[in-house]
């Protein structure tokens, strides 16, 4: 018994689970869970908060990597190999259809969910001072993801995947000066063949992920760096001017930015190290109002993985991943479309491939990315960011539009055909 | 709320643990095992032994799969088609029933899917068979199931398919390749045919368009042949075979040593005594094929079949699309040919050609082997409809030497034109003629403006 305990001990070092100390070095003495703070705030819990949505992105995430470990023990990444072994994991490989339906859907639904995540921070505001750097950490994050949909598309190596990168890697071609020369670099050639897979192989399954992993520790570890998640906009109102203690801020800030502290608050070895507290404003009879993370906010996230996992099963075992025939470079579908999340580019070079397809799509990942510091306005309330909210919703409208016209109305010669009209004959 | 968290993770975990329960049950019971459970009870039906019969009940379901790497394929039909070889299975039902008449083509070797189309790695009935969307080839109907005899056997009879002999014979004469490539010979006005069956057309629409090229695909500008239904079906059978596949060649169906008398045969039918001789005798246009494979590799002489202008730059033999076989039997006969081989060629041909007329006979020749009579008919006499164009078809070619010189002629074979129209603003004709100076040389050229002008007649006086 003693050699058990013994060995127990050597791994779990942290006090019973039943006092608070322990549920503190539950966090902290664990290389997983140090992420996290050892107390949190019932209001960053709040469902209606965050909607978990950076919480589901990283947990599809992971999804797409245990599924996508399973897919590459099945997959050789050259042609015609490819897809023979995309015709065995749907006729002979145990569960195959089912693996590869988790992780197709998952990657669609990843791209959702950094978007609505990116939307959620948007519309609260916290992207601001001072998490202006997160933001742009998270922007990146959203390419790189857009990156690993895209790339991983073409592994199939059928009709769909081979057009909808020919046409994808055409529109980055329009750039100007440098775009033919990049096209030709992630194709190792003039079109999609042997060496595009390749290429899209090896970003799909190791620089991408491993670029993602990174960026999403350094994400994370701003989060709490930054001074946790903001606080919820109703919270923010609530706040009274008169409660406010100001520690350390400079004189020109205004209130609601100043940061906060309370007389009887320690400080962690972070703080005295900048000699700068970063917390948000907080009221002081609101500071006790924190909890254990373990087990309020584990408990919480354990709920969102599982609902995640669960939600995504239910789609594979009832909606099969789409696999076309064999590509065939001869053969064009008409119209051959982009990914998805691309048509809404597809649909501006239609119109222009110069403003579409090099300007367009410029601009707005300039614009995403420069927001938290084009935006002065320090104020995190709805009711005084009205042209912040109203360009953002303006921004993901557009797009949306752009998106549903391009995958839904858009017939045989990118002519405008409502869904509810068959076109007959339209592969001819 | 805690508790009320921790009940719905709970729930949740079941949830998905049952999910996965239920995606594993699916995978594990694919309809191939039902087939091949129902084909073990009938199997074991007329089993008298106890044992023997409770271990065929007990065979352990498994995928059986060809491996037909020659064919570039892997056929799992027999996953569920387990009586195909078993002749006690011939009043089976399907799918276990016995494939009759195999003969030397063992699924083994050939795997199912060469012949009868179909998707050979799918396990379940709607893919394995085809009808299934993104997927192109969808089994053959029993009728056209022979026409894949062609895929490998590309040459000479086809023992049982006198369809694809015919077919193949109705594309040389009735000048196709006028306007149809094949194996990189012919015309550009209609689509190339070279790998036609991988395009995996209906039968029934390939066809109805023989029979009506206008009915089915709308403003063809392919002239009605007027063929006969089993000319229609003949030519159907050639195009479904017309898949520029590369089959192993333990399957290309070619005599393994082409002999001296299948080259004779075709020296014969090629008319290459029209320009050659041997030792002297035959025609002087070509040079003296006596002892040519001793002069050339064989290498050089092979290439030199498939494409005379690349081997010998000016060359005026025009190319033929011969397959790598028939060049060896050819080559094989040369290598024996002697002049009294020629003598009796010569001799064996309906009328002796003086000079002159041998360049005649060369450009005739010509003017059916490039598919010339496929718009101007075998007779010169033309009459292929052509909407809009002067007189509404193409012109007859009897009475050339009436509007043009035959150098007007000749240049207007080299640079093609494009039809007078009967109605200015009407819509293009569908047909024209195209140039032919990038595939005829000038020699062939003029040799059928010589044939040309040896059939001219006088109009007709006009009979007021």
């Amino acid at each position: 018994m003693n050699l058990i305990r013994e060995i127990y001990q050597s791994i779990v070092r942290r006090d019973p689970l039943s006092t608070d100390k322990g549920k503190s070095e539950l966090v902290f003495l664990n290389v997983w869970l140090h992420i996290h703070p050892a107390k949190v705030k019932r209001e960053h819990m709040k469902f209606t908060h965050t909607f978990y949505l950076g919480f589901i992105t990283f947990f599809l995430f992971v999804i797409l990597v245990t599924t996508g470990i399973a897919l590459m023990c099945y997959y050789r990444p050259y042609p015609p190999a490819a897809y023979q072994d995309m015709k065995d994991l749907q006729f002979v490989v145990f569960m195959g259809p089912f693996l590869r339906a988790m992780h197709r859907w998952s990657a669609h639904a990843m791209v959702v969910c950094v978007f609505l995540h990116m939307c959620r921070v948007f519309y609260t505001g916290s992207y601001k001072k001072p998490r202006q750097f997160n933001w742009v950490v998270g922007v990146v994050l959203l390419l790189l993801t857009l990156g690993l949909s895209f790339t991983g598309y073409l592994l199939p190596w059928d009709q769909l995947a081979y057009w909808a990168i020919t046409v994808g890697t055409n529109i980055g071609s329009y750039a100007p000066l440098v775009g033919g020369q990049l096209r030709e670099l992630l194709l190792g050639g003039h079109t999609v063949g042997e060496a595009a897979l390749l290429r899209f192989y090896v970003l799909h399954v190791a620089v991408l992920p491993v670029a993602v992993l990174l960026l999403t520790a350094v994400h994370l570890w701003r989060v709490r760096k930054d001074g946790g998640l903001s606080r919820p906009l109703w919270k923010l109102q609530t706040v009274k001017k008169e409660q406010l203690v100001t520690i350390g801020a400079p004189q020109e800030t205004a209130p609601l930015l100043v940061q906060p502290a309370v007389a009887t608050k320690t400080y962690g070895l972070m703080e005295v190290v900048t000699g700068k507290p970063i917390f948000e404003t907080i009221a002081p009879e609101e500071e006790e109002d924190a909890v254990f993370s373990f087990p309020y906010a584990f408990v919480r996230e354990a709920l969102a993985l599982m609902a995640t996992v669960t939600a995504i099963m239910t789609i594979s075992i009832l909606f099969h991943a789409p696999l076309e025939e064999l590509a065939n470079p001869a053969k064009t579908p008409n119209p051959a479309k982009a990914p998805w999340y691309f048509l809404g580019l597809q649909e501006l070079v239609s119109h222009s491939a110069l403003l579409g397809g090099v300007v367009a799509p410029a601009l707005m990942v300039l614009a995403l990315l420069a927001i938290p510091y084009i935006d002065r306005n320090p104020s995190r309330q709805l009711t005084t960011r009205k042209w912040a909210l109203g360009l953002f919703t303006a921004f993901v409208v557009v797009n949306l539009v752009l998106i549903v016209v391009g995958t839904f109305f858009r017939g045989p010669g990118w002519a405008l055909v409502p869904p509810w009209v068959h076109v007959v004959g339209g592969a001819e | 709320m805690e508790r009320r968290l921790q009940q719905i993770f709970f729930a949740l975990s079941f949830l998905s643990l049952a999910l996965i329960v239920v995606a594993a049950w699916q995978a594990n019971t694919p309809s191939w095992k039902t087939y091949q459970h129902r084909f073990y009870e009938l199997e074991a039906q007329g089993e008298p032994n106890a044992i023997t019969k409770a271990a065929m009940l007990a065979t352990p379901p498994e995928i059986h799969q060809q491996m037909l790497t020659g064919l570039q394929r892997v056929d799992r039909c027999t996953t569920c088609h387990l009586g195909v070889e078993d002749p006690t299975m011939k009043d089976a039902p399907e799918p276990f029933r016995y494939h009759a008449g195999l003969g030397p083509h063992v699924p083994a070797r050939f795997g199912c899917t060469i012949c009868h189309g179909g998707q050979g790695l799918a396990t379940d009935k709607a893919s394995a068979h085809g009808s299934v969307d993104f997927w192109p080839n969808p089994l053959l109907s029993k009728e056209y199931i022979r026409a894949s005899c062609g895929r490998c056997h590309k040459e000479g009879e086809v023992p049982g398919v006198p369809e694809l002999t015919e077919g193949r014979h109705l594309f040389e004469t009735q000048g196709c390749r006028g306007c149809h490539k094949l194996n990189g010979v012919g015309g550009s006005i209609g689509p190339d045919l070279t790998a036609e069956g991988a395009n995996h057309r209906s039968p029934d629409w390939l066809e109805r368009h023989f029979l009506a090229p206008n009915v089915v695909s709308t403003g063809s500008a392919m002239p009605n042949f007027h063929f006969s239904k089993d000319q229609a079906r003949a030519l159907t059978y050639y195009m479904l075979s017309l898949t520029s596949e590369d089959m192993g060649s333990y399957y290309s169906s070619v005599r393994l040593i082409p002999g001296p008398e299948y080259g004779r045969q075709l020296f014969v039918e090629k008319n290459c005594i029209t320009c050659h001789n041997i030792g002297g005798v035959g025609a002087k246009t070509g040079p003296d094929l006596q002892g040519i494979t001793r002069q050339h590799s064989p290498e050089w002489l092979d290439e030199q079949l498939v494409n005379p202008e690349l081997v010998y730059p000016g060359s005026s033999m025009p190319a033929y699309d011969l397959e790598s076989n028939e060049r060896k039997a050819l080559l094989a006969f040369l290598s024996s040919a002697t002049p009294s081989d020629a003598e009796a060629i010569v001799s064996q041909r309906p009328t002796k050609l003086a000079p002159e007329d041998i360049a005649i006979e060369a450009g005739k020749q010509d003017f059916s082997r490039f598919g010339c009579v496929g718009c101007h008919g075998t007779e010169l006499q033309g009459g292929v409809a052509n909407p809009n164009a002067q007189g509404g078809e193409v012109p007859s070619l009897l009475h050339l030497s009436d509007d043009y010189t035959k150098d007007e002629v000749i240049a207007i074979i080299q640079n093609g034109r494009t039809p007078p129209l009967d109605n200015a603003k009407g819509p293009m004709p569908p047909l024209y003629m195209p140039a032919w100076k990038k595939v005829l040389s000038q020699e062939d050229i003029n040799r059928v403006a010589d044939y040309l002008w040896s059939k001219q007649q006088k109009k007709k006086e006009e009979a007021w």
